[in-house]
């Protein structure tokens, strides 16, 4: 057994029932593990054009090398298929989340699971030992996800870990989640529903195994270095020097972060619940404020906070009927504007979202599509689709614009939600045209915790990228607030988060990209905050025994980006696609008031391209590039999707002609 | 005079990492193996409560006078140390633990293990080392005169 990998990865037939195992290591040299192994799975065996809902499509559960170790944060479990909410045609993409579930596959001595095929009734899939089952779940249909797992466990012990689905995913919510104790979700790519479509309702997994770790001492010194911290905008810079550190949860098995995005809450009763990450917007009384957006022609109003154990309610429940917790974000605000603009009902319904006795049951109508549930459980982009000639022009404009990046929320692209100021929006804006999904996860550490420091002192700040733009990226003005040269800090960050996702590690956490802030005085006096960004290769190594540059990750990690890439290209999705996200990124930004119009908006897209080396039509990787990936092997596909979606190639030429 | 040492458990900050469990089986064992720790931590789910079960090194250890065959001995610091190479495999010091913190890891075989408070780590016990949330601390025997959530 190889050091970190237990080996072997498990097929699952669900049509004919039939298991069977492959060999880990031929991937993993190619694509480490997790996402990256997932990509290259998903490239050789998902059919060109799969629907989310067709059996050929697969259920993907990657671990990677340093899941179930002891490395900080590595208690983390990728999933990847192809996706029900990406708009408007269906794509691959990945969802990760962090907790049990991971480490004890490993421990049952898999580094992943494939699953393909529709079972014809309910099932659950059952990992005990070295034998997978599947089971008879019709008991469990209808079931939400913490009763599925409370009754898995009550037949496989308290320490079986589940993932499950809840009624949303039966129910095919295209942001159903797939969701692991109570507050871990695959929450993003609608998952949950792919689960449902093919009557799996549950997979269950108890180990008895370990990992192995090449070199012990060394991995506990890393572990207990107490070094590495959660994103930065957690940094201590206002902390009095002396004062001690605060406690918080972890929300992941092996995390040893002090991290300030899990906060345990009160629910109905006082009985108390796991936190989430973006507890504080929920449980501050006026946090739903926060949604607050205005500018070129559209308003996101306040969102309404409800009593703190109705908010915290309202959170549990999109965990345990299984759908993506930003329903709230999302759909509160934006039934909010509809009656500020004089909308009182949509197709015979009253609507009152800022009143709990109307939202709460809305938000099961979500899960079992009644009532308006019916439309909006397809998202709000698609339900626009079905209301733009009922509801004012403004209004769904409004809707588009909150889901504006292919049926994902808008997130931290700093205009619907988050502050992200330059030059951390354009950055994103890179991230959102290349990206199989909402990118937002990838941001965390180039710009969550940046931005948060920009905004508390700008000149400092301002003096500290440029050292760091020198240090890491070779260019001083690589991190500074313009639209210039954002490519080569873009690539880098989705490579970086690439590695994050195959080792795995927390995004929040890794890449260490600054440095830890010990209090106000160290904030004070520094003038360097540049992190250590071999950590990543020292923990691999620690386990693996593998001594990898960080050069060479990232050349696996642009592999791995590439193939997602590649697979983006096979169902047609390229340039012309993502020339359509312009008009939102020409609206102002929250926090500074920038934007790009199109022709600047046009020019993003040619430099990212060009510095990813993909053509500048399609945006799709050229046979050389692929070639020195060692991924010849793509090149005629990628040949035959030029051909076969013609419509895919995007306006630079007739651009061009305009401004000559 | 030397105070005793000993862990104290609380189980109030507990979040079920299980950091201090594979540090435990890290460090003794060389792999991360949860059956292979001193240590156990578990979860309720349906209370949502969290149960670390790690030795208290007592001052009268009833593992000690329960083991038939001298496996147990009490080291300079006054640790109980379990002899692998002499345990028989009869459990009775399992049976006789107040605090149910012998662990009986069966994979690959069967054996007792016993927290040894990490004799020899310069740095004291790794568990205490890694916790996030001081759910697991070092506590003099004097300061456990006032009752602590045992």
């Amino acid at each position: 057994m190889p050091n970190g990998w237990t080996g072997k990865i498990l097929n699952v037939d669900l049509t004919s029932g039939a298991t069977s195992e492959r060999d880990t290591m031929p991937y993993a040299r190619e694509y480490m593990g997790g996402r990256g192994i997932a990509a290259r799975i998903a490239w050789d065996e998902i059919p060109a054009g799969t629907d989310a809902y067709d059996p050929e499509n697969r259920v993907l559960v990657m671990t990677g090398p340093l899941t179930g170790t002891l490395a900080p944060s590595s208690g983390r479990t990728v999933m990847a298929s192809v996706s029900p909410r990406t708009y408007p045609i269906p794509w691959y993409t990945h969802s990760t989340l962090g907790g049990w579930f991971g480490p004890e596959l490993k421990y049952a001595g898999y580094d992943g699971i494939v699953v393909h095929g529709k079972s014809a009734a309910p099932v659950c899939l059952e990992i005990r030992g070295s034998g997978a089952t599947l089971v008879d779940a019709r008991e469990l249909w209808g079931k939400d996800t913490r009763e599925t797992q409370l009754a898995i466990k009550a037949k496989l012990g308290a320490r079986a870990q589940i993932l499950a689905i809840g009624p949303a995913g039966e129910n095919l919510v295209r942001f159903a989640t797939v969701q692991h104790s109570e507050e871990n979700a695959a929450g993003r790519s609608g998952f949950g529903a792919v689960w449902g479509s093919k009557n799996l309702k549950a997979i269950a997994v108890r180990g008895t195994g370990g990992v192995s770790v090449a070199d012990p001492p060394g991995l506990l010194r890393e572990a207990t270095s107490h070094r590495y911290q959660p994103a930065p905008q957690f940094a201590d810079v206002g902390r009095k020097p002396g004062a001690p550190t605060r406690r918080h949860p972890i929300c992941s098995q092996a995390c040893t972060f002090k991290c300030w995005t899990g906060v345990y809450v009160e629910g109905p009763g006082g009985r108390r619940l796991p936190g989430w990450c973006v507890a504080p917007v929920l449980r501050n009384p006026k946090g739903m404020a926060y949604t607050l957006y205005e500018g070129g022609g559209i308003r996101v109003p306040p969102g309404v906070n409800f009593e703190p154990d109705q908010d915290a309610h309202l959170h549990e429940l999109s965990n345990t009927l299984g759908m993506d917790m930003w329903l709230r974000i999302n759909l509160q605000p934006y039934l909010v504007r509809c009656k500020e603009l004089g909308v009182e009902e949509i197709r015979g319904a009253r609507i009152e979202p800022d009143k709990y006795e109307w939202f709460e049951p809305f938000v099961h109508g979500l899960a079992t599509r009644q009532g308006l549930g019916a439309i909006f459980a397809d998202g709000l982009r698609r339900a626009m689709d079905v209301l733009e000639d009922e509801l004012p022009d403004e209004l769904v404009r409004l809707g588009r614009e909150i889901e504006f990046s292919f049926g994902f929320p808008a997130h931290r692209e700093g205009r619907i939600f988050d502050h992200e100021p330059l030059p951390f929006w354009v950055i994103s804006a890179m991230m959102h045209i290349s990206e199989t999904r909402e990118p937002a996860i990838g941001a965390h550490q180039s710009s969550l915790m940046l931005e948060t420091l920009l905004r508390r002192d700008r000149e400092k700040t301002l003096r500290l990228f440029r050292r760091m733009g020198e240090n890491v990226w070779g260019d001083p003005d690589a991190f500074q607030p313009s639209l210039e040269r954002k490519a080569p800090v873009t690539v880098w960050s989705q490579n970086q988060h690439m590695i994050i996702d195959c080792m795995p590690l927390c995004d929040f956490g890794f890449p260490q990209l600054m440095r830890p802030i010990r209090d106000r005085e160290d904030w004070q006096t520094t003038d360097d905050i540049t992190g250590d960004l071999e950590a990543g290769p020292r923990l691999f190594a620690a386990v693996t025994g593998v001594d990898m540059p960080l050069s060479e990750m990232e050349r696996m990690a642009e592999r791995a980006f590439t193939v997602e890439r590649a697979i983006l290209a096979r169902s047609g999705r390229g340039r012309a696609l993502e020339e359509t996200l312009a008009p939102h990124f020409a609206l102002p930004c929250k926090t500074d008031g920038t934007s790009v119009d199109r022709a600047g908006f046009l020019r993003l897209m040619d430099e990212y391209y060009a510095a990813r080396g993909w053509d500048p039509d399609f945006g799709w990787p050229t046979a050389e590039k692929l070639e020195e990936l060692g991924l010849a092997d793509l090149v005629p596909a990628i040949e035959e999707a030029r051909q076969k979606f013609p419509e895919a190639k995007g306006s630079r030429a007739s651009l061009g002609k305009a401004q000559g | 005079m030397t105070v005793k040492k000993r862990l104290e458990a609380h189980n109030d900050r507990c979040r079920d990492c299980q950091a201090c469990v594979l540090a435990c089986s890290l460090h003794h064992e060389g792999q991360c193996n949860l059956g292979l720790a001193r240590l156990t931590v578990s979860k309720d789910m349906e209370r949502y409560t969290f149960d670390v079960r790690i030795c208290r090194h007592c001052d009268e250890p009833a593992c000690l006078s329960a083991c038939p065959v001298e496996a147990m001995r009490q080291d300079e610091r006054g640790v109980v140390i379990l002899d692998e190479e002499k345990c028989v495999k009869c459990g009775a010091c399992a049976k006789a633990c107040p605090y149910d913190a012998i662990v009986l890891s069966e994979n690959p075989e069967k054996r007792y293990l016993k927290c040894d408070l990490c004799a020899g780590r310069a740095e004291g016990p790794v568990c205490v080392e890694v916790c996030p949330v001081e759910a697991i601390v070092m506590e003099g025997a004097e300061a456990l005169a006032t009752p602590a959530d045992m």
